[in-house]
């Protein structure tokens, strides 16, 4: 028995369906970068603090990450562009209001646009269901008039969630959440109707918490290669994702762009790579992979003595 | 209570001992090394129970979130979906048995991963309920009891034998928790880093044996809390693993090397596991075995 919040299911990475990815691909890759704004001076939250060095205004804070829309983004752009990455971009979706250039700008390359709610210091940890639930409008409506497109994903904003947030999200038609951790696979995630999956983004391989918290670009790069080169040779077996998470106010800084670019060399030079994005990802899963997941994993509950369990 | 001035400890868990006064500890075979690797496989609650308690500063995710953290439960719960499995093939592939602390709500609930742990014959520690329950003073003493009896039962169960460790979920203890451990039958307790080999722990019922956990080359205190870069960490651990080797020439001495599967299981971790331990297994004299077997060569030697 699955325990709570009994949202996923048991399911060893030894002991699953297999993941063919299009082409054959061992690896499904979706690079992420963050495009974010934080409030100048945003609403009090009880539960969370986004700028706590000063009183507000803490213009430090703000105009390191201001710089990721006014500089780091527009040198990010053109080393995606120089390797031809595709990009699931995790936006704050009032960029779109605020700054009308980056919105246009990936627009025109057809990057993939998943919700990073509205602003970076709106938090769903505190809202109620109702207030929630108006937020994943506002998300849709957003979207589309920006785009004219459906919205599939969603990042929570500055990774806030709340215990309804999957069965909400699934309500509002979103097809995946990106803030399970716990896996190298797409896996569904219970809701209480429709279907949702998880697609594994990373907090490891992320250059918020490796830079803040002591390493620095060259730690970054042998990171991504070695998860790079470990997934592709498991991918043999059976697909795997990698996702890469970066914020332009860190990789868009002059001195970083290079390692950026270096990451892109590595991933260029494999052929069994799936360039990506978050909703194709989703996709494809809920159309192949979904039921036989859920349809395995009920096996292996009910059989308590099951045979697979030697399967590695 | 604080100290007495007098010679020895501040408590009676064990004795005083400066390891050069000690008679020399010759393990089987001429060995110098012997290596316990312990899988920590810890679940770690959404939701645990009103009154456990909690470090200020749990592992996992990105920084301090509300709850429910998403990133932090999430991120730890990797090491039971995809993580251990590389763990455990890194350990096999270089001919290391595996000793796994379990708790129970992983043996409760995971029964999948439980029986596989069991037929790859990897040696079972008692590892309290959850690591969100962590066993510290603020627990009654009742609490304690059913705490261990609870973890000690799951393990059974899966097994068919109770287990001969324990290692604390969290690595914490209370000022009871080597008499109430010995009572439940535990041979061996791994808690404190605070020795390079094996000790008799003071205890009313059964035999306690100590076998010092090593902290600085544990994983989350070296990859987590003190950040350090993964091939620096690698080369830690060879360089401690060669340095005891040697010293152990004189008498034989132990490393308990402890890891965590969320987080040494990342793919981009894993490699520098595999390369500390291809180093560290080929040193002439060392012995990886499973905890029971150095607590029986140790005492078997008369210590």
């Amino acid at each position: 028995m699955s325990l709570p919040p009994h949202r996923v299911d048991y399911l060893p990475i030894v002991d699953r369906p297999r993941i063919e990815w299009p082409g054959g691909a061992r690896v499904a890759l979706w690079v992420a970068p963050n495009v974010e704004h934080y409030e100048y001076l945003p609403p009090r939250d009880p539960q969370r603090n986004p700028w706590p060095r000063t009183p507000w205004p803490e213009v430090q804070g703000y105009g390191y990450r201001d710089y990721g829309n006014r500089a780091g983004f527009w040198r990010m752009v053109e080393a995606f562009d120089r390797f031809e990455i595709r990009s699931t971009v995790s936006l704050n979706l009032a960029v779109f209001e605020h700054y009308p250039e980056i919105g246009a700008a990936m627009l025109e390359r057809d990057w993939e646009v998943m919700s990073h709610g509205i602003y970076n210091t709106r938090y769903l940890h505190a809202l109620s269901e109702e207030e929630e639930r108006e937020f994943y409008r506002d998300c849709v409506d957003t979207m589309r008039r920006h785009t004219g497109k459906a919205l599939l994903g969603m990042l929570g904003p500055a990774v806030s969630n709340s215990s309804r947030t999957p069965d909400l999200m699934a309500e509002a038609g979103l097809l995946y959440h990106a803030d399970w951790m716990h896996d190298d696979q797409p896996v569904p995630i219970r809701v209480e109707a429709g279907r949702l999956v998880s697609v594994p983004y990373s907090t490891e391989l992320n250059d918020v918490p490796v830079f803040l918290q002591h390493y620095d670009s060259d730690e970054f790069v042998a990171m991504a290669k070695a998860q790079f080169d470990r997934l592709y040779r498991e991918g043999e077996q059976s697909g795997r994702v990698m996702c890469l998470a970066i914020h332009p106010y860190l990789m868009g800084m002059p001195h970083r762009i290079r390692h950026l670019e270096e990451i892109f060399a590595h991933v260029r030079a494999h052929d069994a790579v799936w360039h990506t994005t978050g909703g194709e990802i989703a996709r494809f899963f809920l159309d192949h992979c979904y039921d036989d997941f859920v349809a395995h994993a009920a096996r292996l509950q009910a059989e308590p003595e099951g045979k697979a369990q030697d399967a590695r | 209570m604080p100290a007495e001035r007098r010679h020895g400890m501040d408590h009676d868990h064990y004795a005083w001992s400066a390891l050069p006064t000690r008679p020399a500890l010759r393990w089987p075979d001429g060995k110098q090394l012997a290596l316990c690797v312990i899988v920590l496989l810890e679940h770690y609650e959404w939701e645990p129970p009103e009154g456990s308690y909690g470090l200020r500063r749990p592992s996992g995710g990105i920084f301090p979130l509300p709850a429910p953290d998403y990133l932090r439960l999430t991120h730890r719960e990797y090491g039971h979906r995809v993580g251990v499995f590389r763990v455990l093939d890194a350990l096999d592939a270089n001919g290391v048995p595996a000793n796994v602390a379990m708790d129970a709500l992983t043996a409760e609930h995971y029964g999948w991963l439980g029986r596989h742990c069991v037929q790859r014959g990897c040696e079972l520690l008692g590892h309290g309920v959850a690591a969100s329950r962590p066993i510290t003073s603020r627990m009654s003493e009742a609490e304690e009891r059913a705490t261990i009896a609870r973890s000690v039962e799951a393990l059974t169960r899966l097994s068919g034998a109770p287990p001969a460790g324990w290692l604390g979920p969290e690595c914490a203890e209370s000022a009871r928790t080597p008499q109430l451990l010995a009572e439940a039958g535990i041979r061996y307790l791994c808690d404190w880093p605070n020795d390079e080999q094996p000790y008799a722990m003071t205890v009313a019922d059964g035999e306690l044996t100590a076998l010092p956990m090593f902290l600085e080359t544990d994983d989350e205190f070296a990859l987590w809390t003190r950040r350090m870069s993964l091939d620096d960490w690698a080369a830690m651990v060879v360089e401690a693993a060669t340095r005891l080797h040697d010293d152990g020439a004189d008498s034989g001495r132990l490393l308990v090397l402890t890891l965590r599967p969320w987080l040494i299981g990342q793919p981009f971790r894993i490699g520098a596991l595999e390369s500390a331990l291809r180093a560290v297994m080929s040193l002439p004299h060392i012995w990886a075995a499973r905890g029971s077997d150095i607590v029986d060569a140790f005492r078997t030697a008369g210590r």
